[in-house]
């Protein structure tokens, strides 16, 4: 019970910390400066924090990572989110892309807090460690490819006010093109890798255990296409070295293109992964 | 009374300024000679490219000014004539005033510029070490670094580059992030594509090719930047190294098409390529500007940057004068409170406001007494108070027409922690 009560209330503070944090981010694009998202990266990275500490109070009070059903697994995905965004943060220093990132963080966060706790207990017909690989991989996998995306959009926004010569506040501070192109092409690089580990388990689970009739859920049709379709970006990047414009305008359609079909398959078609 | 004397760009033509810098630089014993002029008892002397001032605490406002200028007059070797007009005159809080947006970089040819408070401070080191200043010029050279501290950090008066060549500096950050490693191609040997690709160097762009018309030429330039030069014919395939390219030959047609650089795209990868084109008539085909990963800017986008970052420096400078007032003020009630009386009151004060508080602190047992006791006890204590303040207070009434007063005020003002 303390356990739970322990989980609750980190979960919490890292609700609060994050929606103060998106405040700042948003805030800095509005008065333009880049010290208010400096603070609010270190606001978030408390967040981070605090979610970490509920995870390893989950770990400890249950025998799973986590129950996709429950509140934790949205959690779980604004946590990898947040890692993903931070690590690059203190790698390349564009403070900016919180402002993109961090309302994505809140949004999730917010739908957990509206799923109901519970005690993680694995589904019957989900007992096997590859679930977890499938799970944890796929979605680092995903957050990797939204966030080559937001990094995609911003060099569109960028690249705009470069060419019509206005170099305004939005501008100066928005990262440099460079930048930007570097942050979409680390993630892509690193979340196609990730993704294809994350559905190669999750097939050979389904094979295993399912047989047959999986392949045809949409919610798998869906995934493989994003799949494809990074998989496509990654070659002309490596292979045929587009660059720039090119990627970040292709990343950016894909990005919507995928959201948009996503929520039409969550409205109208029965799925087996139920629980997004 | 604080005074200060000299002239600027504003008010005096190079010629005089040349001349009167040039007298300052050689005269060896500058600071000692000023403060032999009658009445001046602090000195300090400012001289740049763009001003040469003179700042001095004098006794009372008699020639002192008047003798400052001349001076300064006579040992440029100026006559009479070409010296008239081009010196101004700033008394007292004016002076403080002029100082401190010196200081601030609001009196600068191009305002906001970082050098002048480096140069201040310069001028105010040397007039230490030779003993030139005092109480009076200490505390106004203190307060003008802190003013232009202020300025700086509170006002976007400093922010937004206002040359040409920055401009291009910073939109190439702006593209690249950092210019590490980054190649920069000069089309061309005039002196704006020079001083644009000093200062890529200086961010740490990696090299420099140099192409023009005549190779001689182009070794010249090179070999300055330690680059490597070539002719024009080797523009093609120089285009596909370069990621930055500035060009500013004095041609009729264009020399970089938008044809060549689609060609060269593949080769260079795709790769990020800012062009700055800044001669008159335009070197590279406009239409460039339409390709992918390529940002073209011609000396009219970037003059229209500079305008733009001038006209917000401008608008910034009403919220850095509206500091500089307010560190006149607290300068000038510094000074005023330097007089003996206001500080023999202050004393007084707080030797009154000790008494009281500590008497309020005994009132515990001192209720216990009678009437009379504590009366008398009231007594004792104010006599032993003003026993020990008689003598101070003496000397500061006894001082205070001297003008030497000033440093035991200050003495005593820190001594007793007034201020």
């Amino acid at each position: 019970m303390i356990l739970a009560n322990l989980q609750m209330i980190s979960f919490k503070i890292a609700l609060i910390l994050c929606a103060v944090s998106t405040t700042g981010y948003l805030s800095s694009l509005l008065v333009k400066k880049v010290k208010l998202a400096k603070i609010s990266t270190w606001i978030l990275a408390a967040a981070f924090g605090f979610l970490t500490v509920k995870f390893l109070f989950v770990v400890i009070h249950s025998a799973w990572l986590f129950n996709p059903d429950s509140q934790d697994f949205l959690t779980f995905c604004a946590w990898a989110v947040c890692a993903v965004y931070l690590v690059l943060q203190f790698k390349t220093k564009t403070r900016v892309l919180g402002a993109f990132i961090s309302p994505l963080i809140l949004l999730f966060l917010i739908a957990a807090a509206g799923e109901e706790a519970g005690k993680s207990i694995r589904p019957q017909n989900l007992q096997s460690g590859l679930t977890t690989v499938h799970l944890f991989l796929t979605i680092f996998g995903e957050v990797l490819f939204v966030i080559a995306s937001c990094a995609g959009l911003m060099f569109i926004m960028q690249n705009r006010l470069l060419k019509s010569k206005k170099l305004s506040g939005m501008s100066r501070l928005l990262p440099s093109l460079n930048d930007l192109d570097r942050i979409n092409h680390m993630c892509l690089l690193w979340g196609f890798p990730i993704l294809s580990v994350g559905i190669i388990a999750g097939v050979i689970f389904a094979e295993l255990s399912w047989k047959t009739g999986w392949l045809t859920d949409p919610k798998i049709i869906w995934t493989f296409a994003a799949w494809m379709i990074y998989g496509f970006l990654l070659h002309q990047r490596l292979a045929i070295g587009w660059k720039g414009y090119r990627m970040a305008l292709i990343s950016g359609i894909t990005f919507i293109l995928l959201i948009v079909s996503y929520v039409g398959v969550k409205i109208y078609c029965p799925t087996l992964h139920n629980f997004i | 009374m604080i005074v200060l004397t000299g002239l600027n760009h504003k008010t005096a033509p190079l010629a005089v300024r040349e001349k009167i810098f040039a007298g300052c630089q050689e005269k060896k014993d500058l600071l000692p000679a000023l403060r032999s002029i009658g009445g001046v008892e602090e000195v300090l002397h400012l001289s740049t490219c763009n001003r040469v001032e003179v700042i001095a605490s004098v006794a009372e406002d008699g020639n002192a000014l008047k003798e400052l200028s001349g001076f300064l007059a006579r040992n440029g070797g100026l006559n009479r004539t070409e010296a008239k007009g081009c010196f101004y005159e700033y008394r007292g809080e004016d002076a403080v005033r002029h100082i401190f947006r010196v200081a601030s970089s609001l009196d600068s040819m191009v305002m906001g510029e970082a050098q002048i408070l480096g140069q201040v401070k310069d001028a105010y080191r040397e007039a230490l070490e030779q003993y030139a200043t005092g109480v009076i010029l200490n505390r106004l050279m203190h307060c003008s670094f802190r003013a232009a501290k202020r300025v700086r950090s509170e006002t976007g008066i400093a922010v937004n580059p206002v040359s040409v060549s920055h401009a291009a500096v910073e939109l190439a950050k702006k593209i690249f992030g950092t210019l590490t490693g980054k190649k920069i191609l000069i089309i061309g040997a005039g002196e704006m594509a020079e001083l644009t690709g000093t200062q890529l160097i200086e961010k740490g762009a990696q090299s420099i090719i140099v192409v023009n018309r005549s190779l001689a030429q182009a070794e010249l330039l090179a070999e300055k930047f330690h680059g490597e030069a070539a002719s024009l014919d080797a523009l093609d395939k120089k285009l596909i190294e370069a990621d930055v390219v500035i060009s500013s030959t004095g041609a009729s047609d264009f020399i970089v098409t938008a044809d060549m650089i689609k060609k060269n795209h593949h080769q260079r990868k795709n790769r990020l390529l800012f062009l700055i084109d800044i001669a008159v008539p335009r070197d590279i085909e406009p239409a460039a500007s339409e390709l992918e990963n390529v940002y073209l800017y011609n000396i009219d986008d970037l003059q229209d940057i500079v305008d733009e970052n001038i006209n917000n420096r401008k608008k910034e400078a009403i919220k850095a004068e509206k500091i500089i007032d307010e560190e006149v003020t607290r300068y000038m009630n510094w000074q005023k409170e330097l007089e003996s009386v206001p500080t023999i009151i202050s004393l007084r004060n707080k030797a009154g406001e000790i008494v009281h508080a500590e008497m309020e602190k005994a009132s515990g047992w001192l209720d216990n007494l009678t009437k009379e006791d504590q009366e008398k006890i009231e007594i004792l204590v104010n006599s032993i108070v003003n026993k020990v303040l008689h003598s101070p207070v003496t000397v500061l009434k006894e001082e205070s027409s001297d003008i030497s007063s000033r440093d035991i005020v200050a003495a005593v003002r820190r001594l007793f922690r007034l201020d």
